[in-house]
């Protein structure tokens, strides 16, 4: 449990011109171990589905590029890898779901035949018939015969989400990157599929990337949190740390924002402004524009990420005097 | 019927069904097929008669001057159940009546029904064989065409670049040359003909098709279902020609069917320029020749020969059409939001 699978090292990726570079991921870093689930979550354009895709090398290039940093998969360095070995990784060993499973499958193509695909990519003599209905049946597709059968358009947004899980389990990954998987869905929808998540996660002990704009959903789910904003990782612990006690105001304005069943009559309060605009991060703090416990040295400064304990970080000059 | 319709369920049909159910219900389109099937047809028909001559080694009648039947006119307007005869052989007036006047009439209505022209050849036979060369210059610069414009298209639509611009400027050019002038240059390099016409119809028209597979290719590159493709770890050649091809193959279907016509066109243009066909009755060559007796009112060669290729056309455009929209992903039902 203690090895890293997957790190992540100062990843830089930026896109446009290398002169001025639009900096949508500047210098993150985290790691994933065999087994665990890590949430990576902030708001729309803040560098998360970037990073996700940078994890082995998907970011097309150009327009983006690979500034700095690395990605150490199982001590390989995914970005110096040729385009062979990026291909025996990506599906096999790391996987993906994307946010918009109706159009992240193939419209032309029915979903048997679909699966059945990402099967042999791989594993070219593999009984595959058999074996994609036994991971349509995984995934929890009632009546998979006449499922595999279907073209895409055909099935409901769940329906298409469990196809493109099977898709992505088809090789047994070890790593599952799952990018707003719930997010184009029903909100009932939504939870079958990440109570799904969680029970192949288990079963197939994989470590498993949940991206999500939602920090309510990361809750029951995630072992460790990764707040992102602006292209950084602004706070980063054990999940139930993080949301009960914040060191970052970003994370604080965050949980204010997310609606609970039991909160009485308190208003909900949301974040002011949106993020920045990565062509041109703000000087200092990033978060300091709309940060409301701003100081005269948070535009001056940047803040480092201050270790506050084991796998506790915070890039806050001022974390110290929140929930102390 | 439409209780088994509602029977089928939707996923037991393909894709391909679904497009030719909605081509079916088009009136129009079903008409323009019945057309096309009819000319097909008849260039079948005029293959085989092309082969069994070649085979019994016979010049057929449609390339045999008989000079005591020039100009016959079509043969409902001439007479053909006329009582009296004249016999061929003692040259005596014969008065017919009952059976052998009806029997004599349609024998007479079949032979030559499209008249003669200014050789005695049988226009309706010489009317067979333009078809069959109208289709072999349709389906064989179809052949040449296609493969080059999918394949450059897709490279340049996908990869984008270096690939992209040298290919713009590849088909740039091949556009810039006036057509005429360049089919003019490949008929001296090869010899008049039809390998001649086939190259030089060919080697141009596929710029239409590439430009377009590029457009289409460009716009679904970025599609979500090319990244997850990616992401599964497809290789650039499947993604191209498993993945994203069979999105944008409609549109070499509706390419086809517009630009079989304008080679036909093509071909005709310059058989009557007399730089294509040699030697063989082409439709372009018959429209050559029926023009020199037009005034003195021979009309019925020009007249066949240019409402057969007026149906042909007719009939391939707007089937054309009827396809675009009966493969149009955007009409399809439920169809992906894009």
């Amino acid at each position: 449990m203690s090895e890293s699978l997957l790190e992540v090292r100062d990843l830089r990726v930026y896109f446009g011109s290398r002169e001025r570079p639009v900096r949508a991921v500047d210098g993150v870093s985290f790691d994933m171990r065999e087994g665990e689930t890590v949430a990576l979550v902030g708001e729309s354009g803040c560098g998360k589905s970037v990073t996700a895709m940078a994890l082995s090398r998907l970011v097309p290039e150009p327009p983006g590029f690979y500034a700095g940093g690395e990605v150490l998969y199982r001590d390989q360095h995914v970005l110096q890898l040729d385009e062979r070995s990026l291909r025996d990784i990506r599906g096999n060993e790391i996987s993906y779901i994307f946010q918009d499973p109706g159009a992240s499958l193939n419209p032309v193509f029915r979903i048997g035949y679909q699966i059945r695909e990402a099967i042999q990519l791989h594993r070219p003599d593999d009984d595959a018939e058999h074996e994609v209905l036994e991971l349509m049946q995984m995934v929890g597709m009632s009546d998979p015969q006449r499922a595999a059968r279907a073209y895409p358009h055909e099935l409901s947004g769940g329906m298409q989400q469990r196809a493109m899980i099977a898709m992505a389990l088809a090789c047994r990954p070890r790593v599952l990157i799952a990018d707003e998987p719930t997010t184009a869905l029903d909100v009932t929808i939504q939870a079958q599929i990440l109570e799904l998540l969680v029970k192949l996660q288990a079963e197939l002990g994989m470590a498993m990337l949940l991206i999500t704009h939602n920090l309510g959903l990361v809750a029951g789910v995630a072992h460790h949190v990764n707040v992102m904003y602006a292209g950084r990782i602004v706070e980063s612990g054990e999940t139930v740390d993080v949301l009960t006690r914040p060191r970052h105001p970003y994370t604080a304005g965050l949980l204010k924002a997310v609606p609970r069943l039991q909160g009485g009559d308190e208003r909900l309060v949301g974040l002011e402004g949106t993020v920045p605009n990565p062509a041109g991060w703000p000087e200092g703090c990033r978060f300091a524009p709309r940060c409301p416990m701003r100081q005269p040295r948070c535009e001056a400064e940047d803040p480092p990420a201050n270790r506050i304990a084991q796998g506790r970080y915070s890039r806050c000059h001022f974390w110290e005097q929140l929930n102390p | 019927m439409s209780a088994s319709m509602d029977n089928l369920s939707s996923d037991g049909r393909t894709l391909w069904g679904e497009a030719w159910r909605r081509l079916r219900r088009n009136r129009l389109a079903m008409i323009c097929l019945w057309i096309v099937g009819f000319y097909t047809v008849l260039a079948l028909y005029g293959e085989g008669v092309y082969r069994w001559h070649q085979w019994r080694d016979i010049t057929p009648s449609y390339q045999r001057a008989n000079l005591d039947k020039q100009y016959l006119e079509p043969s409902p307007l001439r007479q053909p159940f006329a009582a009296e005869r004249v016999d061929s052989q003692t040259g005596e007036t014969v008065v017919l009546s009952g059976w052998s006047r009806l029997r004599s009439g349609m024998s007479n209505l079949l032979t030559h029904p499209m008249g003669t022209d200014g050789l005695g050849r049988d226009v309706f036979q010489r009317l067979v064989q333009g078809t069959r060369i109208a289709y072999q210059v349709g389906i064989i610069t179809s052949l040449i065409a296609i493969p080059i414009g999918v394949l450059l298209g897709c490279l340049a639509g996908y990869f984008g670049g270096r690939t992209d611009d040298f290919i713009v400027w590849l088909y740039s050019t091949f556009a810039a040359i006036p057509g005429l002038l360049f089919i003019l240059a490949i008929a001296m390099v090869v010899g008049q003909g039809l390998l001649g016409v086939y190259l030089g119809i060919g080697l141009t028209m596929w710029v239409g098709l590439c430009r377009l597979i590029r457009g289409e290719v460009i716009k679904h590159k970025d599609r979500p279902y090319v990244t997850a493709a990616h992401a599964l770890g497809v290789g650039h050649t499947r993604i191209i020609f498993r993945h994203i091809l069979p999105n944008v193959f409609h549109v070499v279907i509706v390419t086809f069917t517009l630009r079989f016509p304008a080679a036909i066109g093509t071909e005709v243009f310059l058989s009557f320029l007399g730089i294509g066909v040699q030697g063989e009755p082409s439709w372009g060559i018959m429209i050559s020749n029926a023009r020199l007796r037009l005034w003195h009112g021979v009309w019925w060669e020009m007249a066949f020969v240019t409402a057969a290729i007026f149906f042909i056309v007719l009939a391939f455009n707007l089937l054309g059409d009827a396809l675009r929209d009966a493969l149009d992903p955007r009409l399809r039902e439920g169809g992906e939001s894009s």
